[in-house]
Formats: C-alpha cells, sequence, structure tokens
C-alpha cells in the first residue's frame, strides 16, 4: 500500500489526547494519566500502538480479549476516568454481548478505534467481498451505534467528535479505521 | 459455607469498599448491603472481575471487592492475566466457588470440583491467593483479604445460593446503577 494512503500513527494520537482533555473539567494530577486507551492488539493499527507504548501521558493496558476491554472502560469511566479502546473487527464480532451489555443496557459511553484489516481502500467497506470487512457497518447499524469511516489524515477530527458523542449520547461510538496506520 | 453467610461477612467488614457482585451473588448482596457503593455484573457473564479492574484502576485509593462465580470466570478466564498485567494493588477477587451453573439448573461446570482457581490466579500473577473451606476460618481471614496489596483471589467453597437473579429479579437497572456509582465516586 502506497505511504500516502496511510494515516499517520502520531496525529491519531494527538487526537485521542485532543478528545480526552474536551471532557476533562480540571488537568489530570501529576499522578495520574490524561486518559486510558485499552487494547487487544490490532495488525492495522499497530503503530499507533507502538506510539502509545513510548506516551508518558496516556495510559495502554493490553487486554485478554475485547469482551475485557468493554468491561474495564465501564470501570473506568465509572471511576471517572477517560478511556478509548483500539481493537479489530473481528474483535467487535467476538465481543457484540458485552457490547449490548454494558454498551446499550448500561448506557456507558464506549469509544472505539476499530481496525479494519484487508478493506481494499478503492472500495466502501460494506461492498468489499470480505465478510469482516463488509459486516462491521450493518452490524452498527443493527445496534444502532453512531460509527465513522477514518481514512485520510482530513478525517482525524471524527476522533474528538465520536469520542464526545459518545458522552453525550451516553453510549457506544465507532470510528473505523479503514486504512492501515503507519 | 452457605453464599449469604459469605456476604454478611464481607459486608461486615468493607468499609467504603466499591463491590462488583455477579450472577447468584446479586439479589442476596441487594439485600444485604442495600446502601453498598455497588454495580452488578449482570448480563454479560464473566465481565466482573474486568469490571472491578477499570474501577480499581480509576480509584487507587478504595478497595474493590469482586463477587464472582466459578462459572463466570470460566467464561473469562483470560482476565485473570489482565488483572495480574495490571496488578491492582487495591482488588481483591472473592470467588465463590460451588461447581456448577446454578441458575440454568445446576448443571456441572467443565472440570468440576478439579479445577484449581486459586492455583490458576497465583500462576497468573496475582499477589495472592487462596482457598477457603469453611465460615469461622473465613471470618479469620477476611480483614487481611480486604487489606493486603493485591491483586488478591479468595476462592470460597460454597454450597448453592438460596436465590439466583432468575427466582429473584429486581433492582435498579444497569444504567441507573452505572450513573449512581459514577456520581458517587466523581463529586466534588
Amino acid at each position: 500500500m502506497p505511504e500516502n494512503e496511510r494515516i499517520p500513527a502520531g496525529p491519531i494520537v494527538e487526537a485521542i489526547k485532543t478528545a480526552f482533555r474536551s471532557q476533562r473539567t480540571k488537568p489530570p494530577t501529576s499522578k495520574e494519566p490524561l486518559g486510558w486507551v485499552l487494547s487487544v492488539p490490532d495488525t492495522h493499527q499497530r503503530s499507533v500502538i507502538t506510539e502509545l507504548e513510548g506516551d508518558s501521558e496516556l495510559r495502554l493496558l493490553t487486554c485478554s480479549t475485547e469482551d475485557e476491554a468493554n468491561a474495564i472502560a465501564a470501570g473506568l469511566h465509572i471511576g471517572g476516568q477517560e478511556v478509548a479502546l483500539i481493537i479489530q473487527h473481528a474483535g467487535l464480532y467476538a465481543s457484540v454481548n458485552t457490547l449490548r451489555g454494558v454498551g446499550l443496557d448500561g448506557r456507558v459511553p464506549l469509544f472505539m478505534l476499530v481496525g479494519l484489516l484487508s478493506r481494499e481502500p478503492d472500495l466502501a467497506p460494506r461492498n468489499s467481498p470480505r465478510s469482516m470487512v463488509r459486516f462491521a457497518e450493518p452490524l452498527m447499524e443493527t445496534f444502532q451505534v453512531p460509527y465513522a469511516l477514518l481514512e485520510t489524515r482530513e478525517d482525524l477530527a471524527l476522533i474528538p467528535e465520536y469520542y464526545a458523542l459518545s458522552r453525550e449520547q451516553s453510549g457506544p461510538t465507532v470510528v473505523f479505521v479503514g486504512r492501515e496506520t503507519t | 459455607m452457605y453464599p449469604e453467610d459469605v456476604l454478611r461477612a464481607i459486608n461486615e467488614v468493607r468499609g467504603n469498599a466499591i463491590v462488583v457482585p455477579t450472577m447468584t451473588a446479586v439479589p442476596a448482596w441487594r439485600t444485604i448491603a442495600p446502601d453498598a457503593t455497588s454495580v452488578d455484573c449482570v448480563g454479560f457473564m464473566g465481565g466482573a472481575s474486568s469490571l472491578g479492574l477499570g474501577l480499581a484502576l480509576a480509584q487507587p485509593g478504595r478497595r474493590v471487592i469482586v463477587l464472582d462465580g466459578d462459572g463466570s470466570l470460566l467464561m473469562q478466564l483470560g482476565s485473570l492475566a489482565t488483572v495480574a498485567g495490571a496488578a491492582p494493588p487495591n482488588f481483591t477477587h472473592m470467588l465463590f466457588s460451588n461447581g456448577v451453573y446454578q441458575t440454568s439448573g445446576s448443571q456441572e461446570i467443565p472440570g468440576s470440583g478439579a479445577v484449581n482457581f486459586a492455583g490458576m490466579a497465583e500462576a497468573a500473577g496475582y499477589t495472592f491467593a487462596t482457598r477457603i473451606e469453611n465460615l469461622e476460618e473465613l471470618h479469620i481471614r477476611l480483614p487481611e483479604l480486604l487489606s493486603s496489596q493485591g491483586p488478591i483471589l479468595a476462592e470460597l467453597a460454597v454450597e448453592e445460593a438460596q436465590l439466583t437473579p432468575m427466582t429473584a429479579p429486581g433492582g435498579d437497572p444497569l444504567h441507573v446503577q452505572v450513573s449512581n456509582l459514577r456520581a458517587a465516586l466523581t463529586k466534588k
């Protein structure tokens, strides 16, 4: 894939920080992070995860499953922390009951960056021949979860926008990462 | 041990701990500790330890007690490693081990009677894990379990509960519990 079709990791991390700062009523103390990122490793967003590993403001917690990530995010939110998830479409499918139970029934704001691994850049996701890619958006429509597609640097404002939307609506929102990050 | 007696014992010494009950612990805890700062894990079986982990990381100044079940934990067994990796010092995992899925008719869990949950937790990296067989021992050890550096797991050999979420539904909906607990924990 040409470099100009990839999304750089640094600006994605900065967009996450912008999202967190916009929701905080006061800056973090010296002992607490700006917010948490819960990750179940996603090949599509591996450069973002690498960038987060070295970040001093955000705390990265790697989880065993996406079910865990959803429930941990709920606990962090209830306890007053900012939190985002980085997962892959396969993990989204694997964790739909927790997404339903925590995000919809519990009305917990869950913001997810979901990598569309193997998505063809010249096709809309729902037209992909790959079922992993094709069913992602329709699944969110079934669950009535707002979503957007991140394809270029110009789309990075979607991250703070959909983060804020999850808090306003007290429920899940998803930004699908449609290009591999670099 | 009867789980209701265990819950009464925990309630007597919990202090200001945040409590996350799941499955058969839910109805009895609702009655025994109606004023507790709690949030139920119902509807996403297996999620109690993860929900508790998030709370423990967010509120490092308070103890978090997870009232888990053996069948529930098996559904997300990897959470033992995630909890151990995050290493929250304020996390106590009370595992009600009755060997069955009581809510659905008391079918035996996989490996019922043979699985060593305390051993699994210790191998995963919990600071301390143990198995407690009777109420007298529980009363003696509870203060330490709720104050020592975590994550700690105590596997509790219990009988079946008198009530389940199926036979005794009720309590606030999850979104109300979430809202109330967040308000309590984040008030200025």
